[in-house]
């Protein structure tokens, strides 16, 4: 029997304009908030590999850390097929950085002791890309990013990776920490009966005490990242446009216009 | 960071439940992956959106509304969310209207445990699909003057003859739902109607295609019953209860009216104010002339109020208000007339493009125009609102 943890974060949503709060230094949050797209395929994945029997799962298990908020992420996350759900949430935990993030879901990990720990490859709004590999360490366990194929074989996951060079192929014995490209697979929507029962199934709330976690560790008091300042990025110069009006002409302009920069 | 577009029909003015939020995204993401061309050209060969309808099925989002062990154990306000996104997404099921909300809701309130078993699974998940007949030549909209007769057989059940017409998607339906008056009158007097269901291929059923301006995948019919057999297991509720029955579907088929007429306008007010932004034609984009401006965001609110009733009439009949009927009526009403305007504003915005079936607009017309005259007409809604909602004299 395995059991999947998936790890998710809420988001603001795609459509809110999203700034920081410079008193604060951190995302202001005000606005909608959603799942994580990029956590929808982590969650996929794990319920790929329980329907096609790859792995004998007998559990996939939603765990987020985050504001009280958050619950609607954890109902998304069961909605699409989640069997239960965990939520972290504490005042302590404000202004948390991704080590301290890592650190307190390592912690809620090893309480559901699970054989896989799947993540998205990225947060919508952190985006540092780097919570999955910071749980593997705490956890002492592998950790693999940007995976974009899952083969199974026992205990053993074959793992195709999309690096910047062309694809990694790695084997990994559970149990690891693997956060999916989105290039995985295509996520599923909710069916109606899903909906309407994401919540009826068992959400677990718990604060830093109630999960013995080391408040010292998490928020502010623990983190190691503070934000300094930040600013608009450069503007970029205008491009030119070349109207096609005749084809000839067009090549002629283009390929004069590589030529000067020494692209050609 | 993603960022994305706000859809108009995301609007939090027309009130959401966290769960309907979620329906309407699911809906969406589900629609969205086939599109306004897949419609088109569905359509254009003349055929039925099936792995459409087969996908919709599947999610649990054609039986929303119907009792909890047939499928669904949603509200008829669920549906009108499902409707009105696949119409805002490019693709305005007309069947929605007839198999789902019409024919589901009839046999979901009425009909024997044995008919509900062998259809509304099947209703509710899209492998079965039933159509609706009661309007006839001679009747109109005055159905006391339905001529379609259901007489008892003396083996058992009863033989109909008659015909009807503008039987919509009547040769994909497995079944027909149809309307008849009772050969014999009963005890209170008067002539009574009863429903039954008749099967597609009954003997004596003969279904000739009644051509139309429609630009839909669903086609309308003249349908003859000449004898046509019905067994006895297939009288929906009570005989001679049909008008009252016929109540059930009622509202919620107006309801489904306005949601397809909201969706279409959602769409076509989409496409129009991202063209308003992107098209110059002068020194400005075009949408900074007022005189394309403000009669889109005239259209706007319009739908947006037209939603707003046809929500509240959706959680009415959902709580089995009375006002339901009222709050329906207005709904189609108000959705049928901002939708035209919509079409028509988004139209113009695009200038002679607005006429290309690559934007998409122009051929929603018809069904539109349609819904101004079907499945009520907007005269026979200010009858109904002069009479019951300012109790000016009953007018016919
Ligand atoms: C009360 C509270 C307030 C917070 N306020 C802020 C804030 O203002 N701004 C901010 O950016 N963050 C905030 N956080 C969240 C926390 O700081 C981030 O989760 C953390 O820094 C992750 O970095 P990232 O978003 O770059 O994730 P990435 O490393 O980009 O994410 C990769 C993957 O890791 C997983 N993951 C990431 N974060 C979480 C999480 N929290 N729970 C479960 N799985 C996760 C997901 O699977 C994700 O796809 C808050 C947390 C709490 C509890
Ligand atoms: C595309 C399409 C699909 C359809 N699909 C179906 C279907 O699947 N099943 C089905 O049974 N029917 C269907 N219909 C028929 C539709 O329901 C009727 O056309 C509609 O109810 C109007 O009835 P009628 O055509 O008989 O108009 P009539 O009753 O003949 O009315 C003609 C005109 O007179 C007006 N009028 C009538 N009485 C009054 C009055 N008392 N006061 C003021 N004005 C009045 C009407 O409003 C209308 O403008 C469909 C129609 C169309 C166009």
């Amino acid at each position: 029997m395995t059991k999947i943890v998936v790890l998710v974060k809420e988001v603001p949503d795609a459509a809110v304009q999203k700034q920081v709060d410079s008193s604060t230094g951190r995302l202001d949050r005000s606005g909608e908030k959603t799942l994580n797209p990029f956590d929808t395929h982590a969650i996929e994945a794990a319920l790929q590999l329980k329907e096609s029997g790859a792995l004998d799962v007998d559990e996939v298990v939603a765990v987020t850390v985050g504001p009280s908020s958050a619950v609607k992420a954890l109902h998304k996350a069961v909605s699409l097929g989640a069997d239960r759900s965990i939520h972290l949430t504490d005042d302590a935990l404000v202004g948390s950085d991704v080590v301290g993030t890592g650190y307190a879901l390592a912690e809620l990990i090893k309480r559901e002791s699970p054989d896989l720990v799947l993540a998205g490859q990225q947060s919508d709004d952190g985006q540092s890309y780097a919570v999955g590999a910071a749980v593997a360490e705490y956890l002492g366990w592998p950790g693999l990013t940007q995976v974009i194929k899952l083969d199974v074989d026992g205990q053993t996951l074959t793992c195709e990776r999309q690096a910047e060079y062309g694809y990694d192929t790695v084997k990994v014995t559970l149990p690891a920490v693997i956060s999916v490209g989105d290039a995985i697979n295509e996520p599923r929507y909710p069916s109606l009966k899903a909906i309407m029962g994401a919540k009826k199934k068992p959400l677990e709330s718990l604060s830093l005490g109630d999960a013995e976690i080391d408040a010292s560790k998490v928020g502010e008091a623990g983190r190691k990242a503070v934000w300094t300042g930040s600013q608009e990025p450069p503007a970029k110069a205008a491009g030119e446009l070349i109207e096609d009006e005749d084809t000839a002409e067009t090549v002629e302009k283009i390929v004069a216009w590589l030529d000067d920069r020494k692209l050609i | 960071m993603a960022t994305r577009q706000r859809r108009l029909s995301e609007s939090p003015i027309v009130p959401v439940t966290d769960e309907r939020r979620e329906l309407r995204d699911a809906v969406a993401q589900l629609v969205g992956r086939y599109g306004r061309t897949y419609f088109q050209d569905v359509v254009k060969r003349g055929e039925q959106p099936d792995a459409l309808w087969a996908d919709l099925g599947a999610a649990g989002f054609l039986g929303a509304h119907v009792s909890e062990p047939y499928g669904g154990g949603g509200g008829f306000a669920d549906t009108a969310v499902v409707i009105e996104e696949c119409a805002a997404q490019g693709c305005p099921i007309q069947y929605l209207v007839i198999s789902p909300t019409i024919c589901s809701t009839i046999l979901d309130h009425h009909a024997s445990d044995a008919i509900k078993e062998e259809w509304l699974h099947g209703m509710a998940d899209g492998s079965k699909r039933m159509c609706f007949g009661i309007t006839e030549p001679d009747a109109g909209t005055n159905t006391h003057d339905l001529s379609t007769t259901a007489t008892p057989h003396p083996d058992g059940g009863w033989r109909i003859n008659g015909g009807k017409y503008w039987t919509t998607g009547a040769t994909v339906a497995d079944a027909l739902i149809v309307v008849a008056r009772d050969a014999d009158i009963g005890p209170s007097g008067k002539p009574t109607l009863s429903l039954f269901i008749v099967e597609k291929d009954a003997p004596g059923l003969t279904i000739q295609p009644l051509d139309s301006a429609l630009t839909t995948a669903e086609k309308s019919f003249t349908v003859f019953y000449d004898d046509v057999p019905v067994k006895p297991g297939n009288l929906i509720g009570e005989q001679g209860k049909g008008l009252q029955q016929l109540f059930a579907g009622l509202n919620p088929e107006r309801i489904a009216a306005a949601s397809l007429a909201n969706g279409m306008a959602l769409f076509a007010l989409e496409k129009a104010s991202q063209y308003a932004k992107d098209r110059t034609v002068w020194t400005q984009p075009i949408g900074a002339h007022q005189g394309v401006a403000h009669p889109l965001a005239k259209a706007y609110i319009d739908v947006q109020l037209a939603r707003l009733m046809t929500m509240r009439a959706a959680e009415l009949f959902d709580a089995g208000s009375p006002a339901a009927g009222e709050a329906a009526n207005m709904a189609k009403l108000a959705a049928a007339d901002a939708c035209l305007q919509a079409l028509d504003q988004a139209m113009q915005t695009h200038g002679g493009n607005g006429l290309s079936l690559e934007v998409g607009i122009a051929d929603l017309y018809f069904l539109a125009r349609m819904l101004k005259v079907a499945p009520v007409s907007r005269e026979m809604v200010l009858n109904h609102i002069a009479q019951h909602s300012l109790g000016l004299p009953k007018s016919y």
